[in-house]
Order: C-alpha cells, then structure tokens, then sequence
C-alpha cells in the first residue's frame, strides 16, 4: 500500500518545502498538510514524507510521537479540542468534558462509533477569557455552556 | 594547559577539557550516566552536577568546559544530595530485575545506589508497565521498563556507525527507545550498545542467563579475527560454578585502546569467544593408531625424523609447509628461521582466509591480525600451490583457514599422494582425517606473543585464558621440531 | 497612555488592515530606522529603553541582540515565539491577531538591527486560524513592500515564515522552539553555546516573544525616554495583563509594569463575582507561584514579583476564588506538568510524573498523611537541577501551592 497526496495538496507540499533553508525543517507543515487531509498520519505516509525531505523514517515517527496534535490513526471527521486546563476548570470544564462524552456517547475511546466526531481533552488553548472554551476543527468557541454543547453535537452528529 | 582544582587537587589538563575528564585526570570519579566520551556531551541523566565556586547553581561537570582557576567540589552535601535525587527519581520507575538482570554486577544504578546510601523508597504508585523483552536485531533484547532514556545507544548509532536503527518515540515519561517498525539494527557495531547501556536495559542473548558477572574473570588481549588488532578483554569463569577444572568463555568485550579501537570492537571479534572453546582438537591423533596416546613430544620426533629421512638437497621440492598469519610475531620468526633458513624450503605457503570487505570503522579487510608479522619474519606470502603440495613427500599444515579456503575433496586430491601430512590445527575440520598426525594447537588467546597490525603498530599480549588441557602453542612445537633438526646427518644446512 | 505603546486593538474586521495601520503613523518607526540609523544605534536605543522580555524570563532584549557577533558572513534568523503555551496566557493571541503588523514592524526593525533577513514565526498548532490573520497581514506587507527584498529602497530586507508547531508547551522554550523548526522533537539544548552564538540551523539567532517586538516600533518611534517614562525604573513600559478565572471581566488590559495586582482584578476586571472572595491568584501564568488574597497589593513587575518569591512570567493573571477547592488547581498543575514534559532529562520526567502520579491519588481520596511533604521534597528535588527552565516551572508553583495552602490540603487527606 503506497501513500500519495492529492496533487493539490502535493504541491502545497513542494511549495513549503522551498520556503525553508533546509528539507528536513519542513517536516512539521508537511505533516499537518499530509493530516489535513486524510484527518490522519498513516505509517505510508511516513515513509513517503522521509524520501520526500531526505529524513530517515525513524525521524519522522519520532516527531509524529512527540507532537500530540498529530494523530496516528483514523480520526472524526469533526474534531472537536476542549480544554481542561486552569481557568476553563475554574468555568466548569470537568463537566462540560463530561456532558460531552456522554452526549457523543464516547465509552472508552476518543472517536464515536459512527465515525464522525472526534474528543480530544487539551491543554491551555489560549482563549482563559472565554472559559470554557473549545475548538471545533481549529476554530474557537467560547463560554460553552451546556445548551450550546450539546446544540454543536446535535448539529454534527445529524450531519 | 588549564590549571584548576578539584576536592582540593590541583590538576592540569588541556583547554577544552570538561570537568568530569578533569576529574579523572585528577583522580576523581564523578558518577555518570549519559555521559560517554566517544560520543558529544548529551546532559540528560543530571546525574554528573557539580558545585563551581562562584556559581549558583549545580553544574553538569560532563558539558562544563574547564576554566583557569576553577575551583570544583564533586562531595558538597547539595551534591551528593543532588545525586541521591537523580537516584531516587531513576530508581521510582525503574523495575526490580536485580535477581534476573545479567547487568547485575555491573550496573551503574547498582553501583551508584549502593554508594549512596541505600536510601528506601517512597514510590507508591503504579509504575510505568513496558515491554521488558524486545528484539531489536541481531540477537538484542531492550527491556523497556529498565531503560533509563540516556538514550547511548541512540547516538551512538547515529554518530559513531552511522546507521541510527534506533529513536526516542512518544514524550515525557511515556518516551520509549525503539527501532522504526520492523526495521532492525543491522550492523557490525551492535555488540557495543550492551557495553555501553549503563543498565540492563540492552542485553545480548548470547550472555542472557549463562552466567554472573561476578564470577567472570577478564583478561586483555589483541583481537585475531581481522588485522587492525583492537584491543579485547577475554571474560571467562574457570571452576565454580562451573565444575572443578572446567574453563568456559562468556563474553568478549571491548578493551580502551585509543591507538587503535577506542572503546568499541566490531560484533566479528565479539562472536570470536566461541573460536577460544568451540569445536577444538585437544588430542594427539596418530591416524595408524588412534586409540595410542600420543604426547605432542613423541609426535614432534616422528615428523623430524621423517623431514631428516628426505635428502638435504631434496628438501627444497619435497618438503611443503602451509603457514598462517595467526601466528604471532616470535612464532613466525622461529618458522622463518627453520623452514627457510635452516631448511632452505621453497614450497612454503600462507593459507589465510579469503578477504571480507573493510568496514569504514574498524573491521579490515584482511582477515588474519599479522600478515606484517610474516614479512618482516622474511616471508613473502603467497597462497597454497596445490600442484606444488601434491608433489610433495612431507607436508605440514599449521592451522585451519585452510579448511575454509579449499573443499573437502579437493583437499583429499592433493593430499592422498602425500606420504607424510602433519596437521597442527586448533579447531576440528576437513584436515583431520587427512593427516597422519594431527597436533591440538592453542588459540590466539591462550598464547602470549604479538601481532603487527594494519597501521605497523605492534602490540604485544599476554594469555587471556589458560591454555585447553592438552593444546600446544606453534612456538613450543618450532623450538622442539628446530631443536630434533639440529643434530642432523645432513651437515650445515640446518643449524 | 495604555492607547500609545502595544495598541490592542479593536477586534474587528478592518482595524487590523495595513490601510488603517499606515493611517496610525504604521510603519514610519521601521523606515526610519532602516533608512537613516546604523544597527547599533537601534540596539543601543532598545537597551537604553530598557525594554525586558515579554514571554516570561524577562532577558533585555536589547541585550539579547548584541550577543549576535556582529559582522561576519552567512545567514542568522530571527524567531518571534508565537506558542504561547502557558495556561492563562492569551495576549499574543490578540496581538496577532488585532494588530498583526505591529508585530511586522517590530520584526522588521529587530532584524534590520542584529543583520537578520529571515525570520520565522512560530506560531503554536492550535492558533493556525490566528495565524491566518497573520498570513493575510504579511500578504499585504509584501504588497507594498514592508516585508521581502529592499525595503524602504535600502538593500535590507527580510523573509518571514509562518511555522507551525503541532501542540507541546515545550517548544515556547527558545531552545525547543528551535529544535521544532528544524523538524525535530522539541527537546532543549544544552546551553552553552547560546542561540545567539549556534541557533536555527546552526547559526545567530534571536528569539523574541510576540509582545516583545510589538513593543520595538514605539521605542523607535517615540524615542526612549518615552518608553523609561512608564512604568518602573528596571522594568519600563506598559504589559498586556490577561486576567481570567473568577473575576467578572476576564481580558486583557494594557497598563504600565508596577500596576498593582489588586488594582488589576478588581478596577479593571471587574472584581470577584457576587459572593466569592479570592482565595488566591496566579500572578504570571500557571507556572508563577500562586499569592493568597493578603499578597494582592504587590505590584506587577519583575522585581516585586520575585521579592515576593513568585514571578510576572507572562502577566497571566488568574483568579481562584473561595469556592474552589485547592486541590482541584494542584491537580491541574499536575496532570498538565507531566503531560508537557519532553522527558529528555530525569528530574522533569520522572518527577512530573510522580507528583502527578501522587496527587490523583491524592484526589481519589487515597492519599496518605506522608505525601505532601513527598510532593514538596519531589518539587525540591527538580529545582535547579534540569536542562531546561521547565523543570522549575513545573516544581515552584506546586511547591509553593502545597507550602501556602497546606492546611487546607491536610484536611482534604485526611477525609
């Protein structure tokens, strides 16, 4: 099984590539654009991104690894990131992570069964003033209360 | 040169040295981890801090250059406070094998615990459950739960062999060394990533179990497999546990020669250990009489009294010796002396084995370690002439290779219109059953001698292992045969 | 005056525009130093104005700067530290956001100063729609040509390069950020040598906080003493302050250093809700010792903050109020210190983890009479003795919570 990216995407790859003094410092942006598409890093793509900036494999498993934003297998196809860190706990994150698990009816896993949404508890996201808040596919929602969670999950799980 | 003072010992050392070689220099041993000299400062294990007058802090001794006047302490109480906390966390997580771990014995967190005071722990928790078993190639197993993330092994794929099988993957106290999929580590280096791994995180499944560090005996010598001649310390155990009188190799590792290997030795020397006890004659063999006792005296008077039964003036085309480059440098020049001085033989031949291909580290291309030790003994070695051989009356064979260069039968063609073979050899082979005499031959390791290498340094070593009962060296066996030469009839043509 | 020096905008849709940003005297700051200054006076104007680092160490810039050898051939970076990892923290945010090309003229200026023509900006993989904005601002500065080749008709100029990191508080720490552009594991560096020396790429390098370059085109617009003119004499200048938590009006507030604290939650934040008083505040972002409510008189800036053995890191501010339990925030210290670390080096590693490790026990009610003085003989056993900065992030706020608060934590064990 051979990865190829789309030839959109493909060269958006080349033109990052150009941007930076060295091939091997581009490997974090291709990694996202590789992610943007496919929702997710597969062990094909790995090889493919090594003979594409000259890095051996094991690099680039090694920065998948590190990285928490990349994701090694299938995702949702809405990712949703709320924070559980200070000032979002402060504003009642523990319980709105909670509401939202049960409302997606995530068990154990992070991803529903139906495959369309994705949970991840973050960290600090950089929006305290807003607290709680979330990121709905990278944009930013502030002050979710509980009405408006589960407004956003009914939304995507209709879909 | 850079003067400075460590726990009150002055020393100096050149510029640019870190404090942690300049305590050595002065003496002094700085606990370490990460640290290794081959390989650049890494500063991660924390275990190496210091107190620098005139610094806050604790500095890494491994990564602080020295400085004029530096004043070092390595046993101020923050220090060794400093070292028991680096312990402590290490130990939290780390799992207790001690009773099933070969690194027992010469296990640094061992060592440096057991220094430091045997403090009890306080770690309560549930400790990180990994993998305790993986193979990551040629016959390694890391143990995960062991492993101490000094990550050695890591760079020293990457910067001293260059191939780099193995990474750091995931993050924080979840990180994990490992090899990318099944991708493993390949290379001829392998065997030094045991040595160097500080814990027994990396073992060898070759040692794995057989037997205790502390009961392993080293001793130094030159390693015979290649010409570059590194430097090895032999680790046998000679009666208990084994039983009375029995001698077995564990282990050969890496010995420090900065001349020549540093401190690694190639995986080829390391798989040598089982040269010193594996498959060896230790037995006199008449072939007409196999079931006499023979000593290798007896044996060493029939060959010359059948060497003194052909003609002087024969002896040129009728006399063939076969001759190797394990020889040491004395025993070469003794064979040197005898067969072409004194003998004046022209049939004299070198069965070497066949060349490798060199390896850009230390492995050579030449695979016996003293082809210069045969020059400047006088000879101009060349390989067996088979037709020469065939045509000879009296042939004696040193060594084995020569199994290794010709086939079974091709070996028999030859040597069936032989009269008189005489085979000393260390190890059993194809030439057994061809000889009139087989003499058992010691092994570079139980011999004292020395070896010129690839780079003409010649190195002299002294046995690293006693010799099998029973087994000869090639220098006892040329002084008796010159000695039974020398009253001849056949006048001044031998001494 | 707070509408002088950073200028947080207004988040609209247009206030951010180079046409508006032109209108304000944009850019006037950047050409005059690039057309009729040398390098050094630039540097020498930004040390006299004494502005310190806005990310949370607080190094001179100016001072940063001139360790850059001058001279000499070959490339060197600048590298403008948009992660903003610190919980609490969400000033660059804004500033990226409201008024990207402030920051785009501070770079410029830096850069022109230590001899630089390529920065990269790296920005935190959450923020990439903030960085869009960012993207959209370089756009229109290469456009009309304050960012790229020859600028302001001088063969200066400069690159820059939106890079995103992929979500680890590690790499807000300048040695990490560097190890992430070059596309490896955001592990920090043994230093020395310094980024200055050996950075990006082997070579020079400067690394500023967002907030910090912001604040370069006013020093070179409005001269020095302006800048001295505000706020405390080693500590000039005014601050984004973010304050979240329990007040009634979390967000940022641009006030000279030396504003006090009390003064910020509560004439400008709008107070505790109806209710609650404080129990204590994060002073600088999660990482800066918390005060209890009797501290709130000291003023924000370095020197007050450390004597009062804590520190304005990041000027986040977050209030905790009397309702919530103290254990819940050690928790969130916890779990978050050990989800970060890199794991290079042994004290963080393996003492994040522990702490963390001991305080969910703890939490779950199992905790044991013994285990906050483990927890602060854990913390002390980190101080000091790590490769990098973080190891004393994660120990001196635990440390200090468990000190400060620890009768309350006794009694929650002992239930």
């Amino acid at each position: 099984m051979s990865f190829a990216p789309s030839s959109a995407v493909l060269g958006r790859i080349d033109r990052t590539i150009a941007a930076y003094p060295e091939r091997a410092a581009a490997l974090l942006p291709v990694l996202h654009l590789i992610q943007g598409e496919s929702g997710w890093v597969p062990p094909e793509a790995e090889t493919w991104v090594a003979a594409k900036l000259g890095v051996p494999p094991i690099r680039v498993r090694e920065v998948l690894s590190f990285y928490t934003m990349f994701r090694r297998g299938p995702a949702g196809r809405t990712v949703i990131r709320v924070c559980r860190n200070l000032s979002c706990t402060l504003a009642g994150a523990e319980d709105l992570i909670g509401f939202l698990r049960a409302e997606l009816g995530l068990a154990g896993g992070d991803t529903t069964a139906d495959g369309a949404v994705t949970l991840a508890v973050v960290e600090c996201l950089g929006n305290c003033d807003n607290a709680p808040c979330l990121q709905i596919d990278g944009v930013d929602h502030g002050r979710v209360t509980k009405e408006r969670a589960a407004a956003i999950i009914g939304e995507l799980l209709g879909k | 040169m850079v003067g400075l003072s460590i726990d009150g010992r002055a020393v100096r050392v050149p510029e640019g040295t870190n404090v942690l070689q300049a305590a050595e220099r002065a003496g002094v041993a700085i606990p370490h981890f990460c640290y290794h000299p081959a390989l650049e400062a890494e500063g991660n294990c924390r275990m190496c801090l210091v107190e620098i007058e005139g610094l806050p802090k604790l500095e890494l001794s491994c990564s602080t250059a020295v400085r004029e006047g530096m004043v070092v302490r390595t046993a101020a109480e923050r220090v060794v406070q400093a070292r028991k906390d680096v312990l402590e966390f290490l130990l939290a997580e780390h799992p207790l094998d001690c009773p099933i771990c070969d690194k027992a014995g010469e296990c640094r967190l061992q060592d440096y615990y057991d220094a430091h005071g045997l403090f009890p722990g306080r770690f309560f928790e549930a400790k990180e459950r990994r993998e305790k078993k993986v193979a990551i190639g040629r016959g390694l197993l890391l143990d995960r739960e062991r492993c101490i993330l000094c990550t050695r092994c890591v760079r020293f794929l990457r910067k001293v062999v260059g191939t780099g099988e193995l990474g750091v993957f995931e993050r924080g106290v979840r990180s994990e060394v490992g090899t990318y999929d099944a991708t493993p580590v390949a290379n001829n280096y392998s065997g030094n990533l045991v040595d160097i791994c500080p814990v027994g995180a990396i073992t060898d499944t070759d040692f794995r179990f057989r037997t205790r560090a502390w009961f392993l005996h080293g001793k130094p010598t030159v390693c015979p497999l290649c010409s570059r001649g590194c430097a090895v310390v032999v680790e046998s155990v000679s009666g208990y546990p084994l039983g009375e009188g029995e001698r077995r190799v564990f282990r050969v590792r890496a010995g420090d020669n900065p001349a020549v290997n540093g401190p690694w030795i190639c995986d080829l020397g390391r798989a040598g250990r089982r040269d010193i006890d594996e498959n060896r004659l230790t037995r006199m063999v008449k072939a007409a009489a196999p079931g006499v006792d023979l000593s290798w005296r007896e044996g060493i008077a029939e060959v010359a009294a059948r060497i003194l039964a052909v003609p002087g003036e024969e002896r040129g085309a009728r006399v063939a010796v076969v001759l190797n480059s394990f020889m040491t440098c004395e025993e070469l020049a003794a064979a040197g002396e005898l067969f072409l001085d004194g003998l004046r033989l022209a049939k004299v031949y070198f069965a070497d084995p066949a060349p490798g291909s060199a390896d850009r580290l230390l492995l050579t291309g030449e695979r016996a370690p003293n082809l210069r030790g045969a020059l400047e003994a006088g000879f101009q070695p060349r390989p067996p002439d088979l037709d020469a051989i065939a045509g000879a009356e009296v042939v004696l064979v040193f060594g084995p290779p020569i199994g290794a260069l010709f086939t079974e039968g091709v070996l028999r063609r030859t040597l069936a219109s032989v009269p008189a073979v005489y085979f000393f050899g260390s190890h059993a082979g194809p030439l057994d059953g061809l000889a009139g005499l087989v003499f058992p031959m010691a092994v570079p390791a139980e011999k004292s001698g020395s070896f010129i290498n690839v780079d003409g340094l010649r190195q002299a070593f002294g046995r690293a292992v006693e010799p099998r009962p029973g087994v000869v060296a090639e220098g006892a066996i040329l002084a008796a045969l010159a000695r039974a030469l020398v009253p001849s009839g056949g006048g001044a043509d031998v001494r | 005056m707070s509408q002088d020096a950073v200028r947080l905008l207004p988040a609209d849709g247009s206030s951010w525009r180079l046409e508006a940003y032109l209108g304000r005297g944009g850019y006037a700051a950047a050409r005059k130093a690039v057309t009729s200054m040398a390098p050094a006076d630039v540097i020498a104007e930004v040390r006299k104005a004494g502005l310190r680092g806005r990310g949370g160490a607080g190094f001179p810039a100016g001072l940063k700067w001139s360790f850059v050898p001058q001279g000499g051939a070959g490339p060197r970076y600048l590298c403008v530290n948009a992660d903003e990892g610190e919980p609490g923290t969400f000033k660059d945010r804004a500033i990226l956001v409201r008024n990207p090309h402030l920051l785009l003229e501070g770079m410029v200026i830096a850069a022109f100063a230590v001899g630089i023509r390529t920065a990269v900006v790296y920005v935190r993989g959450e923020y990439d729609r903030v960085a869009d904005r960012l993207r959209e601002a370089i756009a229109e500065a290469e456009k009309a040509g304050f960012i790229g080749p020859g600028l302001f008709g001088t063969d200066f100029g400069l690159d820059v390069i939106v890079h995103l990191g992929a979500g680890a508080y590690i790499c807000g720490e300048e040695t990490a950020l560097l190890e992430s552009v070059e596309g490896r594991r955001g592990q920090p560096r043994l230093k020395p040598p310094f980024p200055a020396v050996v950075g990006l790429f082997r070579a020079p390098t400067v690394i500023n906080n967002v907030e910090t370059l912001a604040s370069v085109p006013g020093i070179l617009a409005r001269g020095a003493d302006w800048f001295t003119a505000l706020g405390r004499p080693k500590d000039c200048g005014t601050r984004i302050f973010g304050v979240s938590g329990a007040v009634r009006r979390p967000g940022l507030f641009e006030l000279p250093t030396g504003t006090p604290l009390r003064t910020i939650i509560d004439d400008y934040a709008g107070g505790p809700p109806e209710g609650v008083s404080i129990k204590a505040v994060i002073p600088g972002g999660l990482s800066a010792p918390l005060l209890r409510a009797e501290e709130l008189g000291t003023p924000m800036d370095f020197d007050s903050l450390a004597q009062a053995c804590s520190m304005i890191g990041s000027a986040a501010i977050v209030v905790i109020g009397d309702r919530t339990p103290i254990i819940d925030v050690l928790q969130v210290m916890a779990r978050f210190y050990a989800h970060e670390s890199c794991g290079q080096c042994t004290p963080c590693r393996v003492g994040t983890s522990w702490i963390h490790k001991a305080v969910s026990r703890l939490a779950a009610g199992q905790g044991r009479p013994a285990d906050l003085d483990l927890i602060l003989s854990l913390a002390d056993g980190m101080k000091g003795r790590t490769l990098c900065p973080m190891g004393d992030a994660a120990a001196l706020p635990i440390h200090a919570l468990v000190t400060k608060f620890r009768d309350e934590l006794d009694r929650a064990v002992a239930r």
